[in-house]
């Protein structure tokens, strides 16, 4: 495989995985911004393991997951059915206590960031059998009672809690469950990069990733999935006069298409119509 | 009967044999006339194609275009004088905005053609990028940043600059020694990339000229309003002030240290990277008189450095070139210097010898002709690349005093 195609596809693969990661707590209305606070801290954590303890990066990333799901746990007692915007801050402000602690620790590389993190081979693989894992258990959560009972908490809470949800719980259980995915994704990220950066894990991942999320489509978990590699891909193939306007474009192509399909590219009409089709291609 | 059927199928195999062994015998000779036509065909270069990342856009998209100037000044000087080896050279920008993931993929793309490269320009895509080009190697030219990162990644990098807490100490002790008065500085210090070292190295030179660090208070990256700030380092009773963050908000903590009663100027020390565009648009005639370190000297009386200082003003509304922006149009000279000097040829079947080529030649340059001065490397670390200390007055910087760090 040519090492562009490599790097598109490494990144790729963190981008649908930390799509979903805000996918899931959305599912019950949760902007749970604080997988991308997880994502730094089980990325150094796991490249400072593996570049001090000589840890290998099957325990890197289990570790990783482990302190993710664990952190946002922690924290999902406090805000597991708080309003949005209640999620939002705490998930802000988690992203800056842990960007200024990493910038303000010598032993994890401060400002100066992080070298040295070993190659690990295939790890391309281990990263799409990840996607397909986690992709499997958000469809089975999707087309389950839990899975259903998050719609209808999206929808109205109080309808929600009418029908017996335990609200708090369902939030708790979604926000720990992106939390272990922002941690493998963080340990993913250190690994393939090589070297961390406090930079690296900005408010930029946020809007990149809220633009795949809801360009393509938050109602279903097959939206992210569409919109990550295709919006991460579209500036690396666009000519180099025209890349620069990419912002613009990003911009433009979101404001038409949460214009014409506010619900994002992909919903669940859309999945329903495709399977009919499907179906009525079987039968014929 | 039989015996006949037997001599037919004999024939028969014969004649396939023979078939196949004049088939191969053609085959072979074909393909080693077309192996000799090959090698006596030699490859000629019809354009040297220098790939640059860059950040064109985003936040310091404004430090990108005047890097990319200088680069494409250099392209066009080169190309005016005949090119390299009679082959015209050309600087292609590539924006890497501020965004390692960008970066990773773009450089992943160089490794399989470029015979040589320059950038990344920011600190976070150099570390995510830089990794690439080490393990394909790439050599790339990353002259905007510190000794610190471009080390991590020899001998693939170049560093444009000698270790920090070698090169700075002697410009902050020779600024010191200018106010034997002065006793206590504050330290205002952005904790960003390189800068936080930066501001230990001031502290050393500091030392050595005998004065005392009382304090170093935090700039957060993304303060606007700076009172506080100011309020802290004043509480302190310095008679004197160093900077090591970001141009603008330098500027503005200036304003507000002005508006609390701070007179001398002469006794706040800029450090270099805030030696930018916005230091002067921002700070406006408050800043005069205050003193700024930098690597190269606008002042100097050369033509060639007029050229360049006429033509950046030609091009960008009257400015004068900012800090950096020699950085990629030096590079893009020693990479000439090195092709001319190695005999490359840019043949791509050579890619990887002729990479090394390069990689060494210029990590150990002698005497290298900038734009400023000439330079000598040892292992890709600049031996003898002079500090200047300045004093700013109504936006121009006045030379104060020269200063060469002393080398290992």
């Amino acid at each position: 495989m040519s090492l562009p195609l490599y790097y598109y596809l490494a990144i790729a693969s963190i981008y649908i995985l930390m799509t979903w990661a805000l996918y899931l707590p959305y599912r019950v209305a949760h902007l749970h911004f604080m997988v991308v606070a997880n994502m730094a801290i089980s990325g150094y954590f796991g490249g400072y393991a593996a570049t001090q303890w000589g840890w290998s990066f099957g325990a890197a990333l289990l570790a990783g997951m482990l302190i993710g799901a664990i952190l946002s746990w922690l924290v999902s007692f406090g805000i597991g059915d708080a309003p949005t915007f209640a999620v939002v801050i705490v998930g802000f402000t988690f992203i800056y206590i842990t960007k200024t602690t990493i910038e303000n620790w010598d032993a994890v590389g401060g400002t100066m960031g992080m070298f040295g993190i070993p190659m690990v081979k295939n790890l391309l693989l281990y990263a799409y059998i990840f996607v397909v894992i986690t992709g499997f258990f958000i469809y089975r959560f999707d087309h389950s009672r839990l899975g259903r009972a998050a719609s209808a908490m999206f929808v109205d809470k109080d309808l929600a809690i009418s029908f017996g949800v335990n609200t708090k719980h369902l939030g708790m259980f979604l926000q720990t469950w992106a939390g272990a995915i922002g941690g493998v994704c963080g340990v993913f990220y250190a690994f393939f990069m090589n070297s961390l950066f406090p930079d690296f894990f900005t408010f930029q991942i946020i809007g990149t990733t809220m633009t795949m999320l809801f360009l393509g489509g938050y109602t279903t978990m097959w939206g992210p999935l569409l919109a990550a590699p295709l919006l991460w891909g579209l500036p690396l193939i666009l000519p180099t006069e025209i890349a620069s306007w990419r912002q613009i474009i990003y911009g433009v192509i979101l404001i038409v298409i949460l214009l014409l399909r506010p619900e994002g590219v992909v919903t669940r009409q859309l999945i329903r119509k495709i399977q009919v089709k499907l179906k009525l291609i079987k039968v014929a | 009967m039989e015996m006949k059927i037997n001599k037919g199928v004999h024939m028969k195999k014969i004649l396939v044999i023979t078939m196949m062994i004049l088939l191969l015998s053609v085959g072979s000779i074909w393909a080693a006339g077309q192996k000799d036509e090959a090698v006596a065909k030699k490859f000629v270069a019809t354009e040297w194609e220098i790939p640059f990342l860059n950040c064109l856009t985003g936040p310091i998209a404004s430090i990108g275009e005047y890097l990319e100037w200088g680069a494409e000044r250099a392209a066009w000087e080169i190309n005016q004088a005949g090119g390299i080896n009679g082959v015209p050279v050309k600087v292609t920008g590539i924006d890497t905005a501020m965004s390692p993931e960008t970066g990773t993929v773009e450089m992943a793309k160089l490794t399989e053609t470029a015979l040589v490269a320059m950038g990344p320009v920011p600190e976070p895509v150099i570390m995510a990028a830089m990794p690439i080009a080490v393990r394909s190697g790439l050599y790339s030219f990353t002259a905007t940043t510190s000794y610190e990162y471009a080390m991590k990644f020899f001998p693939w990098s170049i560093s444009w600059f000698s270790p920090t807490d070698e090169k700075l100490p002697p410009v902050v002790t020779a600024w010191a020694k200018k106010h034997p008065e002065m006793k206590n500085v504050v330290q205002f210090v952005e904790n960003y990339g390189a800068w936080p070292g930066m501001a230990k190295a001031h502290e050393i030179g500091l030392e050595a000229a005998g004065v005392n660090v009382l304090k170093e208070v935090e700039v957060p990256g993304d303060a606007v309003t700076f009172g506080s700030l100011v309020v802290k380092a004043l509480a302190e009773k310095p008679d004197g002030i160093v900077f090591a963050a970001n141009a603008e908000k330098v500027a503005k903590i200036i304003l507000e240290l002005q508006s609390r009663g701070w007179k001398d100027n002469s006794k706040i020390l800029i450090f270099s990277s805030a030696d930018d565009g916005a230091l002067y648009t921002t700070g406006g005639s408050n800043i005069n008189g205050v003193m700024i370190y930098n690597y190269v000297d606008p002042g100097l009386d050369t033509p060639r450095w007029q050229a360049f200082r006429e033509a950046f003003k030609a091009d960008h509304d009257g400015m004068e070139p900012f800090s950096l922006s020699p950085n990629y149009y030096d590079a893009v000279y020693m990479i000439k210097q090195a092709i001319e000097a190695t005999g490359v040829t840019g043949d791509p079947s050579k890619l990887k010898e002729e990479r090394i080529l390069i990689r060494d030649y210029c990590n150990n340059i002698q005497n290298f002709e900038g734009l400023f001065f000439n330079w000598s490397n040892k292992d890709g670390v600049p031996q003898d690349k002079p500090l200047f200390l300045f004093q700013i007055e109504n936006g121009q910087k006045v030379l104060v005093e020269k200063v060469i760090p002393g080398n290992k």
